[in-house]
């Protein structure tokens, strides 16, 4: 949305569409001006924006990430942090961080560890600065625990409202389900301005400042793992997490889609994401799939894992296994 | 009867809550050390008051990390015996009990509130030492301190022990790569209470209200649904 308008109607050529004028032309020819007004209009809002100080010239004939100059990338990443400290209240510190050389991540969850205490989900909106409408609004976070019946693997009977006294419940078992960050990921193929992409170190990450919001990721995803500002973000300052990067946690654009990042503001640092930093049983188990020690492929290696629509063959680095 | 406590000053009624300690312990003494303790009735054995020493817990994750809640789901007790508001160290009392006893055909007069439901594991010298009740017992008897708890459970958890030194049983904080930064592992115990392990059900944290924001938004506490697309 707040990307540069690539086809503004000239006023030239809504004057040739209404040029020989007689009343047929004339009908024809308002019509088409009227669309292309309304078009126009579309087009311009952005300047709107722009009147009303909410966007600077710099966002409209900002580049893409990937041909941004480190310099370029430098300043507008001040000027976002500028920009929140005017109009969240605090100030945060932007950081690019690149993918490291022979990483790719992985991550699996033990479903029989799992109990479904939603504390994965929760950590999520604390570390990503999604927006809330009250404290504990889970809409926009990343993870949607499912609580399933056991003896199936079966999504249709699930459901992620549950709320009883005590988890787990007999007869139940829990499944939180994120961003797979998929090999083959449908989202980024789709995307008609390539403002989402998979990087080096397998993660899905989104330009927001490029996204048009036009949602097709939304559609093509099977793990329902994507967001979409549908208003500007509502989030209070003290909640705000000021370790920010520019392709994941920086507080979003209104317009834009937003996605788990394996907190890459953590995990391209060298921790753990904040979902499995908070897990009380110990489900979690993250790591780069490259290095034989790591957890992740003791997991890999020893326990059988499987993969939650595996048939849709988008090759998720996400798995999930059962253990005793 | 001299008390340790009164050289600083202790209320009359603390130093009542301490002389039915006593008699209590004397109570439980007596009945564990039957015929030795006849002789030596008006003698009370004198309890020194002992800080409780601080949880032998490393700390959980990275100190950055506050916005996250990491606590354990357990709270570790320690080696340590609180009652009546009085903290003793095992050995103030074992230290008196010579026999170490594996059965008991009737029910202790003592840690009344440990009820053992680990299995088929039923005796607490299984774990415990038999004559220093601050370490646990391993296999040959030796002992394994309280800081090395993780050692205990491994005796008879081989493959769980396993996994949780791959970092897959329990929870690892802090640096997945171990060359920018410290990670940390939970022990056993700050997630299954020794006596009775089995994982407890905990209290769900609230959840996503229905429907969600994307269907229309009556989730919206404000009031105003319905204005986006
Ligand atoms: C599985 C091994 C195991 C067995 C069996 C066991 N304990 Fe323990 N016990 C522990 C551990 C480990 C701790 C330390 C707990 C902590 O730090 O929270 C402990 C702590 C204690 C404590 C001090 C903390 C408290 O809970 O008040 C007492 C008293 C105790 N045990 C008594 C017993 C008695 C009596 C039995 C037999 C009925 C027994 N234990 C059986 C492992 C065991
Ligand atoms: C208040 C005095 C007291 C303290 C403090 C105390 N114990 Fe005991 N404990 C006893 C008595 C008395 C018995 C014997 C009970 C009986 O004979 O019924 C006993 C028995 C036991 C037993 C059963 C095995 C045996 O040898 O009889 C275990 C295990 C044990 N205690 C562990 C501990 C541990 C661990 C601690 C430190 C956390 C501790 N106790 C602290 C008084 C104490
Ligand atoms: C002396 C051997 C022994 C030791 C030491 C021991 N356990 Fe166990 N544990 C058992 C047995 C036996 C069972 C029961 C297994 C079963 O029922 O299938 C068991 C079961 C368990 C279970 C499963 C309980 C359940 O209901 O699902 C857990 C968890 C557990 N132990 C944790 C621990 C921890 C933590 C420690 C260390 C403090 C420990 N154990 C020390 C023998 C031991
Ligand atoms: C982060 C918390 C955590 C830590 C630390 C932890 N466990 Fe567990 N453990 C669990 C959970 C959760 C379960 C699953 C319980 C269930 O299914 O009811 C479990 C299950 C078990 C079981 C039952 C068998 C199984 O695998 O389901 C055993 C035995 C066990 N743990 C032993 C240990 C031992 C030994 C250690 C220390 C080396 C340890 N645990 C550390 C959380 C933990």
């Amino acid at each position: 949305m707040s990307d540069a308008p690539k086809n503004i109607v000239s006023p030239q050529t809504i004057e040739q569409v209404y040029k020989p004028m007689n009343r047929r032309t004339f009908l024809k020819g308002t019509a088409g001006a009227m669309v292309g007004m309304a078009g126009l209009v579309a087009a311009l809002k952005p300047l709107l924006a722009l009147e009303k100080g909410e966007i600077s010239l710099d966002d409209l004939l900002q580049k893409h990430y990937r041909q941004l100059s480190p310099e370029d990338l430098q300043r507008i990443m001040t000027m976002l942090e500028k920009r929140c400290e005017k109009q969240y209240g605090v100030r945060p510190t932007i950081q690019d961080l690149k993918p490291m050389d022979g990483v790719q991540f992985g991550y699996a969850l033990n479903l029989t560890r799992c109990v479904g205490c939603r504390k994965c989900a929760h950590a999520c909106l604390a570390e990503n600065n999604q927006s809330r409408d009250y404290d504990d609004d889970l809409s926009m976070s990343y993870i949607r625990v499912l609580e399933m019946n056991k003896g199936a693997i079966n999504l249709e009977t699930s459901t992620a409202y549950y709320d009883p006294e005590l988890v787990p419940q007999k007869d139940k078992y829990y499944m939180p389900v994120q961003c797979h960050q998929c090999k083959d990921s449908p989202c980024t193929k789709v995307c008609p301005v390539q403002a989402t992409w998979q990087e080096k170190d397998g993660i899905v990450v989104v330009d927001y400042n490029w996204c048009i919001g036009c949602r097709y990721c939304m559609a093509a995803c099977p793990y329902d793992a994507r967001r979409f500002n549908y208003q500007k973000p509502t989030i209070k300052p003290e909640a705000i997490n000021r370790n920010q990067d520019y392709l994941s946690n920086r507080i979003r654009p209104k317009g834009v889609v937003e996605k788990c990042t394996f907190c890459l503001q953590r995990t391209r640092a060298g921790k753990y994401p904040a979902c499995l930093e908070v897990c009380p049983t110990g489900a979690r188990v993250f790591g780069n799939v490259l290095d034989p020690n790591s957890e992740i492929n003791y997991i890999l290696n020893n326990k059988r894992v499987y993969i939650l629509k595996e048939d849709v063959g988008t090759l998720p680095r996400f798995y999930y296994y059962f253990d005793v | 009867m001299r008390m340790r406590s009164t050289k600083h000053g202790v209320p009359p009624s603390l130093s009542r809550a301490c002389l039915s300690v006593l008699s209590l312990v004397a109570c439980g003494m007596w009945l564990a050390l039957a015929q030795e303790d006849t002789a030596a009735k008006p003698q009370l054995p004198q309890l020194p008051k002992v800080a409780r020493p601080p949880a032998a817990q490393p700390q959980v994750g990275l100190a950055t990390d506050a916005h996250l809640n990491k606590t354990p789901p357990r709270e570790t007790k320690g080696l340590d015996l609180v009652k009546l508001g009085w903290t003793y160290n095992c050995m103030e009392c074992h230290k008196l009990l010579k026999q170490p006893r594996w059965h008991y055909d009737r029910p202790m007069v003592e840690h009344q509130d440990v009820k053992l439901q680990h299995g088929n594991n039923r005796f607490c010298l299984n774990c415990h030492h038999p004559t220093n009740r601050n370490a646990f017992v391993d296999y040959d008897g030796s002992e394994i301190q309280e800081a090395d708890v993780v050692l205990l459970c491994a005796k008879c958890h081989g493959t769980t022990y396993r996994d949780w030194q791959a970092g897959v049983h329990g929870r690892q904080n802090g640096y997945w790569n171990k060359e920018m930064g410290e990670s940390t592992k939970l022990r056993c115990i700050q997630c299954h209470d020794p006596h009775h392990p089995a994982f407890q059900p905990m209290k769900p944290l609230p959840p996503l209200r229905y429907p969600p924001r994307a269907a229309g938004g009556s989730a919206r506490s404000s009031g105003e649904s319905g204005t986006h697309p």
